[in-house]
């Protein structure tokens, strides 16, 4: 079965450089490319965040597409629903801006767009296979996999570094 | 399979419409039928004031079938009330005189709108007291050729009729007892920005007046008269003084229902197999602790879900909500407002910051350790966390400062050690 993929965040190999962010506004702008999506109405935005930690080791962020999403559920408008791929998604022209998904998402990862006064969230790039924020990643601090072959591989990784002393 | 239950809800708005897909999901073969005694299919209540403006149409905000909402295989019966609930039997007799039987029965009869008893002429021509899509459509051809309305109350309700009105280039005014509008939500103070916002966006507000008699003639309500005297010229008025839970069938049930229908963790009556939510539901504020029921679509879907879980069997307990939450924008202006917004501040720690663009409003515990409530008007962004660590009540001493600078983000409650 082809099990479906989540965007995994490896803390640890953030060094905060934001280029997930930037991929992630222009992949989503109209135009598609760094320089005209500069100058474009609305503006583009990300909707996958570089913030810090209290130790000021920067941590990516980005919408989970909770099994049961509560922002999903909320909704008074029926703007949000799940697509067959389990990926989250709010149709702009459904929202009305009321916010309530702001209000109920646990993560905060429902962005207001100031602009168009809609909601927006990550939707994993249905159209380019891989998430522009994981490709782009220069040093590979975001995955994109299914939760079995993430957590296989993460096993896999500990063992090696416990073998041969490194985790210690 | 068989063994399949039957269920029974009454009532199809958010919570019966929500335990409905969750009953769905949890038991594909279980018999779900449903009973509504308005006269078309479910709908997103809360989209009403959309059919006054017309920007939405009644078919935009049919809710079967749309986001999260099941819509195969469950028998909605429309134009049909629930009379009368016979636990030891199990069955309802239902206003069309058939008696159903049930296995598990929820009760999701929703709430009414509180009419206050001591204004005279509420039953007039014009005169909404905005619950349906009926009362909306009503409405929506009143404003049609109307020129003025007045709104009783100044909830968030009556501010989104008010707006529709106003897209309709109706003169409207908004006449509320309290000393400042949106009182439930905020205090005076918080509610600065947006009443400053309401009015330059044309609503004309007066505070601290009732009203004491609606008038009319042949055409319906024309206008209304203040307690002080003062007559409002008003082709439609809009009551939006709060709501009811809608209990008076289970009178025969020997249930408690005076305030509601109160329920346990698991959504379930004092009656095994007979489960209430949404606004009929008596449920609980954790951070207070105190017994509510709230009129809020949100709430309402949450409990519902709870609801059909449990009654699929699938056990599942409700966390409870906050007395207080909303979100909303009006005139432009984006806020949310959750948890205690009304503190004793000689038992609270208050912090209060303003820019020209938005203000914020934090609660905190004597002690400062918990956060209680908020209100952010302008800036709302990650509102849904604080909503989580005022619910979890988490010892946030280590966050404060990220929290008074409205800094905080997910990644501190996760890899905060880090």
């Amino acid at each position: 079965m082809n099990q479906v993929k989540e965007i995994f965040i490896i803390q640890d190999r953030c060094m905060g450089c934001h280029t997930c962010e930037l991929s992630c506004a222009v992949v989503h702008s109209r135009s598609g490319n760094l320089y005209e999506a500069m100058a474009e109405h609305p503006r583009p935005v990300p909707r996958i965040y570089v913030e810090a930690l209290s130790s000021g080791k920067p941590v990516p962020l980005v919408c989970r597409h909770c099994a049961d999403a509560p922002c999903m559920h909320a909704c008074i408008a029926g703007a949000i629903r799940k697509t067959p791929e389990q990926t989250i998604v709010t149709d702009p022209d459904k929202c009305i801006g009321c916010w309530t998904c702001v209000m109920v998402c646990p993560y905060g990862m429902v962005g207001r767009h100031p602009e168009e006064q809609k909601a927006y969230r990550c939707d994993r790039c249905p159209a380019i296979g891989e998430p522009a924020c994981v490709s782009s990643c220069p040093t590979r601090a975001l995955v994109y996999r299914s939760v079995d072959d993430y957590s296989k591989n993460r096993r896999q990784t500990a063992a090696r570094e416990l073998s041969s002393g490194e985790g210690g | 399979m068989g063994n399949s239950l039957s269920h029974l809800i009454i009532g199809a708005g958010a919570a019966g419409m929500a335990a409905a897909t969750a009953i769905r999901e949890g038991d594909p073969d279980a018999a779900v039928r449903m009973l509504s005694e308005e006269d078309v299919r479910p709908y997103f209540r809360p989209m009403i004031p959309f059919i006054i403006s017309g920007k939405k149409t009644p078919s935009q905000v049919s809710l079967a079938g749309v986001g999260p909402y099941a819509d195969a295989g469950i028998d909605i019966r429309i134009n049909t009330r629930a009379v009368k609930t016979d636990p030891a039997e199990k069955t309802v007799t239902t206003s069309n005189g058939e008696v159903l039987v049930y296995d598990r029965l929820l009760v999701a009869t929703g709430s009414s709108p509180y009419i206050p008893p001591d204004i005279g002429g509420t039953d007039m021509e014009g005169v909404y007291a905005l619950r349906t899509l009926a009362q909306a459509q009503h409405a929506a051809e009143r404003a049609s050729w109307a020129k003025s309305a007045v709104m009783l109350g100044g909830g968030l309700l009556n501010l989104k009729a008010a707006f529709a009105l106003l897209e309709k280039k109706i003169a409207v005014t908004l006449v509320v007892k309290s000393p400042e509008i949106l009182s439930q939500l905020m205090e005076p103070r918080d509610a600065a920005m947006i009443r400053t916002a309401l009015m330059e966006s044309g609503l004309r507000i007066i505070t601290g007046r009732g009203a004491s008699k609606i008038v009319g003639g042949n055409r319906g309500v024309c206008a209304v008269f203040l307690d002080d005297g003062t007559e409002l010229a008003g082709d439609m008025v809009f009551i939006g003084k709060g709501v009811r839970p809608n209990t008076a069938f289970l009178s025969s049930t020997g249930l408690d229902v005076k305030k509601g229908v109160p329920v346990n963790v698991h959504t379930e009556t004092a009656i095994p197999g007979i489960f209430a939510a949404g606004d009929t539901a008596v449920t609980f504020d954790p951070v207070t602790g105190e017994s509510i029921v709230t009129g809020l679509w949100t709430n309402a879907v949450e409990m519902g879900r709870c609801a059909g879980k449990n009654m699929a069997g699938i056990k599942s307990a409700y966390t409870g909500t906050f007395g207080v939450m909303n979100a909303t924008q009006v005139a432009g202006l984006p806020f949310v407002s959750m948890g205690i917004v009304h503190p004793d501040k000689n038992a609270c720690e208050v912090h209060t910051a303003s820019s020209s663009d938005s203000y914020l409003k934090l609660v905190f515990s004597q002690e400062g350790d918990r956060l209680l409530g908020l209100v952010m008007i302008g800036r709302i962004e990650k509102a849904g966390l604080y909503r989580y660590i005022i619910r979890e009540r988490r010892d946030i001493s280590p966050l404060k400062d990220k929290i008074i600078r409205q800094r905080l983000h997910a990644g501190d409650l996760a890899f905060g050690r880090h």
